[in-house]
Order: structure tokens, then sequence, then C-alpha cells
């Protein structure tokens, strides 16, 4: 590592107030933060200094993100690979053809390398293609605001890729998480300012635009042709039956089925959820409140039942591991900035988007999923939430010393 | 400011609420007969595209080409024309609210989703001398968000589908609004409405039709992203062309085609 | 002639009503997927609001003060009804798409804002200019959100098809957002934003 402090200590003049690359301070800036804890001390006698500050905090998500970066990869593979064995496909067109001829892994379903690696083809380019244009908005607007690149959007950069489909058309890509980066977060003022979840803005942005491409029967598995229903869209249109019968509920939890590429895994949601926990920098509250407002309602449906709706026959349980629940309980609603702050209000925040989640799932006509939507919503709310919460707090303690 | 006095306050109110209910009456009164033509015009237009007499967007004397279309009241139980009322006099819609002019629709048959329908219908023809050549019969039902009216126009079998399409709908532009798509309403023209017992068969399908499977002339592509949508279409022509709906009429007119 | 330039000018860029009063939003969402309905609504909001204002004017000195938003309501109203009863005689078709956003005009916030922010305390000339010019101003922002939506929502202008849309086998892949309401939030903000850049003595000071 020392060549590399000394690099930066070199160039780093350049980049200073007065340097020929003053400009781009902004990039040299989050290079070296990135890598060594800045060496700037408070100047005042009095601070507290803990170890976890933002950028610690957002290496921690990716941290925890990444079993669900590996299961993302290894089922679109597995998807891709059973659905050319289905359909009689030996190999694929294009370029992956010709990378995945190359490895020579071949496309045996069973095989968790080829998996990986097949899956891996589809994942990396979306990545990439959403780092490269978020950064190129994320420097554009740190030079002319003069302020530093934040590493907030390391997260996004990584939580947008893993809840589209493997099919999305890259350059869709490129125009959501410039929309999610722009109007999502940086019109507010940037990282911290922002009151909606960037990735799931550019989420939700593409799922309106171009519901083509990111909803429906054909975009779930990367093979060309191959058609065939989320389980939530199964259960909306067959019934219970339609999913039970090809898949359990453990193999659910696991994550071997259709749907956007990171969020099909409970458990890989569950392992970043303790991760998380673990190192402090998510809700323990929003994400046991956000699950009892989904039993809560689910149950209720379940208990009501319809003759009419399909939805209410799902079984709460089954409501938790379908769907981008999980991911969205773990990664999304915990979001510091866009959640509630207050204690009590993270209670509500997570009751609040737990039930949105099972009434836009079962109730609504018109989406068989409501977990985007439904964060979404509980981020808006958040702000009002938490200032009632304080109002609240404040007049109680005005009552007792009164 | 002017003095307020109870009694100005009042000749103004008065003044203000003369002046314009003058210029709102006259407007009314004067542009009245246009509106009504042009309400008229609108759905002669439509009927007369379901027809096949004029395409979409055309510019035409439509008062003139309605003159090819004949239009009749008729009872939907007995599939017979109603006497004695004429087409102008009559509206459906207004007649599927009216409690004594419509009857409810047992749950388990309302495909449609419309709850009551009235007692008649109008339909409309075009002949070739006394043969019929087209019947061109006004349908609605629920889709996702709202109440689609469309115009089912069936040929001289009173089987082949000639043309379909909506002519008012609610539905998210984009999606479920792609009903209106022209590439879609093309995909109705020839299929077949029913099976050989007479039983609407027509179906709108998820995905793509397979051209060589045996039903193939009775399925439709579904709307990609408009499912429920799709499916509303699917059930509200089964419905008005089932026993409920203008069964007994195709009925009828198939055994005077048999006969004649 | 710098009253007159004023009442006509300022609220085009200085003082738009809708960029910077943020009035008569609800209109702006509704209209905007097609060009055609959006100049149509144009149209109507720049007769209302000069003929409302013309005639607020004109007997400003005889309204009484305690009924005089009722009074501003009935003249406003009576000319919604009139465009409404002309463009359903006339212009059938756009009156059906516009439904029954010709008739809510009458909520339109700028008109009735004009009325008796402007018509009440000026003369006739002055404020017919005033009403003409917050009709341009809310017609500029109206036709930009407009020509937007259509153009990136259908691939057309005016009903021309410009972009040949995927689903009718050309290349472009319509944008469906633009079709829904909310998209018109976005389009009026980034205008704001830009407008706001250009001339940052309109940015709001912190309270």
């Amino acid at each position: 590592m020392r060549p590399l402090r000394y690099l930066l200590d070199r160039v780093g003049p350049h980049f200073e107030k007065g340097g020929r690359l003053e400009k781009l301070y902004p990039v040299y800036e989050v290079i070296d933060t990135f890598f060594y804890t800045p060496g700037d001390v408070t100047p005042d006698p009095c601070h507290v200094r803990d170890a976890i500050d933002f950028k610690r905090m957002m290496s921690a998500v990716l941290v925890a993100l990444v079993p669900c970066v590996v299961m993302a990869m290894y089922n679109t593979g597995l998807q891709a690979n059973t659905a050319m064995v289905s359909m009689g496909i030996a190999e694929v067109p294009g370029w992956r053809g010709a990378v995945l001829g190359w490895t020579g892994v071949g496309y045996d379903p069973g095989s968790v390398l080829a998996d990986l690696i097949h899956g891996a083809l589809y994942f990396i380019p979306i990545y990439v293609v959403c780092m490269v244009v978020g950064i190129l908005w994320e420097m554009l607007f740190a030079s002319v605001r003069g302020h530093t690149i934040n590493e907030g959007f390391f997260v996004t950069g990584l939580l947008f890729p893993l809840t589209l489909p493997a099919t999305i058309p890259l350059w869709q890509v490129a125009v959501g998480i410039s929309f999610g980066v722009v109007l999502g977060k940086e019109v507010f003022g940037g990282t911290g300012r922002n009151f909606l979840n960037p990735a799931l803005t550019a989420r939700a942005f593409l799922f309106f635009a171009y519901p083509a491409q990111i909803s429906g029967n054909a975009v779930w598995t990367a093979v060309d042709g191959f058609s065939g229903a989320t389980p939530l869209g199964a259960v909306a249109t067959g019934g219970m039956k339609a999913v039970t019968g090809q898949l359990s509920w453990f193999e659910a939890f696991l994550g071997t089925m259709q749907g956007s590429m990171g969020e099909t895994s409970a458990l890989a949601c569950l392992l970043g959820a303790v991760m998380l926990l673990v190192f402090g920098v998510a809700s323990w509250r929003i994400m046991v409140s956000m699950v009892l407002g989904a039993l809560a309602l689910a149950g209720l449906l379940y208990g009501l039942g319809s003759l009419t709706n399909p939805m209410f026959e799902m079984p709460p349980h089954w409501h938790l591991v379908l769907g981008g629940f999980a991911f969205g309980l773990v990664f999304m609603a915990t979001d510091p900035v866009t959640a509630a702050m207050t204690d009590l209000g993270q209670w509500i925040y997570g009751l609040l988007i737990g039930m949105i989640v099972i009434l836009v799932r079962v109730v609504n006509p018109a989406f068989p999923e409501g977990t985007m939507l439904a964060i979404l919503f509980g981020n808006t709310f958040a702000p009002l939430i938490d200032y009632y919460v304080v109002a609240a707090n404040i007049r109680r303690r005005a009552l007792r010393h009164a | 400011m002017p003095e307020e006095t109870i009694a100005k306050t009042i000749s103004v109110a008065a003044g203000v609420c003369v002046v314009c209910s003058i210029f709102v009456s006259t407007a009314a009164v004067c542009l009245k007969p246009i509106q009504a033509t042009n309400k008229t015009l609108d759905m002669r237009k439509n009927i007369l595209i379901a027809a096949g007499i004029i395409s979409e967007g055309q510019k035409a004397n439509v008062d003139e080409l309605f003159k090819r279309v004949n239009a009749e009241v008729i009872d939907l139980a007995t599939g017979e024309p109603v006497e004695g009322l004429r087409p102008e006099d009559f509206d459906p819609r207004k007649a599927a609210r009216d409690p004594k002019q419509s009857i409810a629709i047992p749950p388990d048959e309302d495909l449609a989703g419309i709850k009551r329908r009235s007692k008649y219908r109008i339909v409309y023809f075009i002949k070739d001398g006394e043969r019929i050549k087209r019947v061109i019969l006004p349908v609605y039902g629920k889709g996702l968000w709202s109440t689609m009216y469309g115009l089912v126009a069936l040929g001289a079998d009173m089987d082949t589908i000639e043309s379909f399409g909506f002519y008012e709908h609610g539905e998210t532009p984009g999606l479920g609004g792609e009903v209106d798509n022209p590439r879609w309403k093309a995909q109705w023209v020839g299929k077949k409405a029913f099976d050989k017992n007479w039983k609407p068969k027509i179906r709108v399908i998820k995905g793509t039709v397979v051209s060589d499977s045996p039903d193939a002339a009775y399925e439709v592509d579904g709307l990609s992203g408009a499912t429920l949508t799709a499916r509303g279409v699917m059930n509200l022509v089964q419905f008005w062309l089932g026993d409920e709906g203008y069964g007994p009429f195709l009925a009828r007119l198939r055994a005077g085609a048999d006969h004649g | 002639m710098g009253r007159a330039r004023e009442a006509l000018c300022d609220p085009i860029f200085k003082n738009n009503p809708i960029a910077v009063g943020v009035l008569g939003i609800c209109s702006a969402l509704a209209v905007t997927t097609k060009l055609e309905t959006t100049v149509t609504m144009c149209l109507a909001v720049l007769f209302v609001i000069t003929f409302s204002n013309l005639s607020v004017s004109l007997i400003r000195n005889h309204i009484p003060s305690s009924i005089r938003m009722i009074v501003q309501m009935t003249i406003i109203a009576s000319l919604v009804i009139l465009v409404d009863q002309f463009l359903k005689a006339y212009a059938y078709e756009i009156s059906k798409q516009l439904s029954v956003f010709v008739g809510l005009i009458i909520t339109n916030c700028i008109i009735m804002g004009r009325a008796e922010a402007f018509a009440m305390k000026n003369g006739v000339a002055l404020s017919v200019l005033d009403g003409i010019g917050n009709a341009i101003g809310y017609s500029l922002v109206l036709l930009a959100v407009g020509i937007v939506r259509e153009l990136f929502g259908s691939g057309r202008l005016l009903g021309y098809e410009l972009l040949p849309l995927t689903t009718n086998g050309g290349w472009y892949p319509a944008n469906g957002l633009l079709l829904l309401s909310p998209s018109a939030f976005f389009l009026i903000g980034l205008f704001i934003w830009a407008l706001r850049t250009w001339k940052p003595e309109q940015v709001e000071r912190d309270h």
C-alpha cells in the first residue's frame, strides 16, 4: 500500500486550491479517502470521534450486498441454463456465447460455475453501465457545486442493477440511473438531502416509462423467446396452486426462481441483514416492524379470503420470500437517509411499508409486486412521521414540566 | 372602494347574475343544435368505421354515407326487433341505468362487469339488397380502470369478425390504452367468434398466437403489460356475443339466413 | 408605456404564474399529453383570463368588497361555460379529449388570482394586457411540457409521427411515464430549475 500513499501524496497538491487540476479535486478526494482514513482533525478542543464514518458505513453495505450479488449471478445463470435445456437450445448467440465457449464451462444448469459465469455475463455489463453513467453525473455535479463526491453512489450503483431483470436493455440502465441520480438525489442537494431512495427512484422511472422491459412474462429469464411469470405474477392470475406445483417455500427462500436479479434470494438478503445489524448500520426496528406489518395484513387478507381475487390465497409466510420484499426490507427500507430517524418513527415507518406492500400486491389489480412502490411511499412519509413523533415528544415533556 | 350598503350589494349581485346568465343561456341555446349534431355525427362516424365504409381519420360526408346503414332497436331476450321504438329515440346508456328498462345480470354470468343491462339495444346493419352483409354490435364492459365502449362488426356468416375497436375508454396510455392500437385492432379481423355450437369462442391469449395451432382462428395476441385490460376485452366480447347479450339476436339472423 | 410593457411581459419569465407562482398546475398535468389539447387549453385560458380581467376591471369600482370573490367567480364561471359550449359545438373531438378539464378552468388559480390581485386595482387596458401576459406565461410552460410529452411519450407532434414507435415497427421505444400525469410534475420542476438558474433572484429565501 505504501507506493499508493506516496503517489497520492505526490499528485495531491495539483488538486488542492490553486493547483492546475483544482476542478477535479472531488475525483482525487474520493480515491484518497476510499483507501485511507482522512488525516483532517477537528481543530477545536472538544470533539467525539467514531471509527465508523460515512465512508465505512457505505463499505459495510457493500460487503453486506455480496451474498445477494453472488446469488444474482448464480440464479440468473441457473434460470437461463434451465430454460435453455427445456427449450433445447445448445448455446447462446452473440458475445456471451463466445465468452462462454472460450471458458469452456458449458451450459449445464447443475454446474454452479457454469451458472455463475453465465449470470455474470448479464450482471456485469449492467453494473458497469450503471457505475460509469452514475459516476459521470456525480462528478459533474460535484465539480459544478464544488463539493466532494459521495460514496453513497457506490451503494446506489450496486443496488440499482440488483433490482433489474437480467434482460434489461443497457441504454435503459443508463437512462434509469441518470434519472435516479439527478432527479432522485442531486436536485435536492446530493447525498443526505434526498428524501427518496435514488436506486428505487431509478427503478420506478423505468417501471413506468418502459414497462414492457421490466414487467410481464418475457423479461425474467435471459433466453430469447422464453416466457414465464414471476411467482407473484403467477399467483395473481392462476392462484396459489400455480406456484406450489413448481416451487416449494424453501426453494423460494433460497431464491432459485424467476425475478429481478438480486431480489429472488431471501437467504442472501437474510445474510446481508445479519451483517448490517452486526455492523450497526441498519435499523432493526424498521426490519422487524416491516415484517410485522406485512404479516399482519397478509394474515388478515388470507383469513378473509376472496372468490374473485386469487392473491388472497397466498399465505403470509410466502409473501416474505417472494418478489422484492426481502431485498427491499434489508437494503432499501433501512437506507438511513430516506428512512425515519426517530425510534418510534421507525416502527411506524416499517409498519406502513410492510402493510402497503401487501395492499398493493393483493388488492391492486394492476401491479403484482408492491415493494418498490411501498418503500417510495414510506420514504415520502418519513419526514412527516418524524415531525409528528418529535412534536408529540415535545408536547409531552412540556406538559410534564408545566 | 364603493360605499357598502345592502341595497347596493344586492343590486350589483343581481346585475352580474343577469348579465352572466344572458350570455350563458344565449350560448347554450344557440349552440345546442350544433352540439347535438356533433354527438350523433361522432357516433355515426364510429359506426361507419366499424362498417368498413370509411377508414379512421378520413374526411367524409358522414350523413350521406350513413344512409347505407340500417339501425334497429332489438329486444335482447328474444332477438326480435322492438316495434314502434325508433333508434333515434332510444338511449341505451340511459336505459341501462333505468331499473324499468334494464335487468340485473346474475354475478356469475356478468363477464363484462356491468351489473345491469338494458333490455333493448340498438344494432346496425349494412345490407346488400335484402341480404345482410355486416352487422355492427355496440359492446361495452369493464377494463382495468374504466368502462370501455366499442363496436364489433360480424360478417354475413354471423361468425367472422370484420372489425373491432373501442371508441371510448380510460385505460392506461401505452399499456391498456393499446386497445386503440391499429395493429392490435387489425388482429381481430378475420377471426372466428364462435365454435360449432355457436358459443363464443374468441379469446385473447397471453403472448402471441401460434399460427399453426388448431385454435389460431379463434385467438388474438395479448397486450404485453396489460393482461387485465386484455382479459376485460375478451370477457366483454364473450359476454355480448353470448346468450345474455346478442346471442338470441344472432341466432335469429342465422336462422333467417338459412331459410332465405 | 412602461407599465403597459410590465403588465404584458413580466408574467412571461420574470413573474411566470406557473414557474414562480406555482399556480395552475392541475390543468398543466391533465391536458399536456398531446400538443393539440394543450394548444386548445392555452387558447381557452387566454380567452377566459383576458375577458375576466376585462370585466372585473370594468366594474371594479362598483363591486362591494364583501361579495367581490363571488362576483369574480360568477364572471369566470360564465366565461368558462361559454368556452365549453363553443368547443362542444365547433371542436367536438378536442372537447371530448379535454372532457372535464375545460370546466375546471374555473378552478385555475391563475385566473382568479389575476382578477383579485390585478384587475381589482388597475384600469381596463392594463388589466387586459396583464391577462394576456399571464396567459402567455402559462401557455409557454404548458406548450413546453406538451411538446416533450407528446414527442417522447408517443413519438408524435400534433398527431404527425416523428419518431416511429417500436410498437408500430419503428425504432423509438415510447416513454410511457410521459403519458402519465406525474411526468408533468418532473417537467415543470425541470423548467423551474432552468429558469431559476438563469434568474437566481427567483429562488426563495430560506424560512
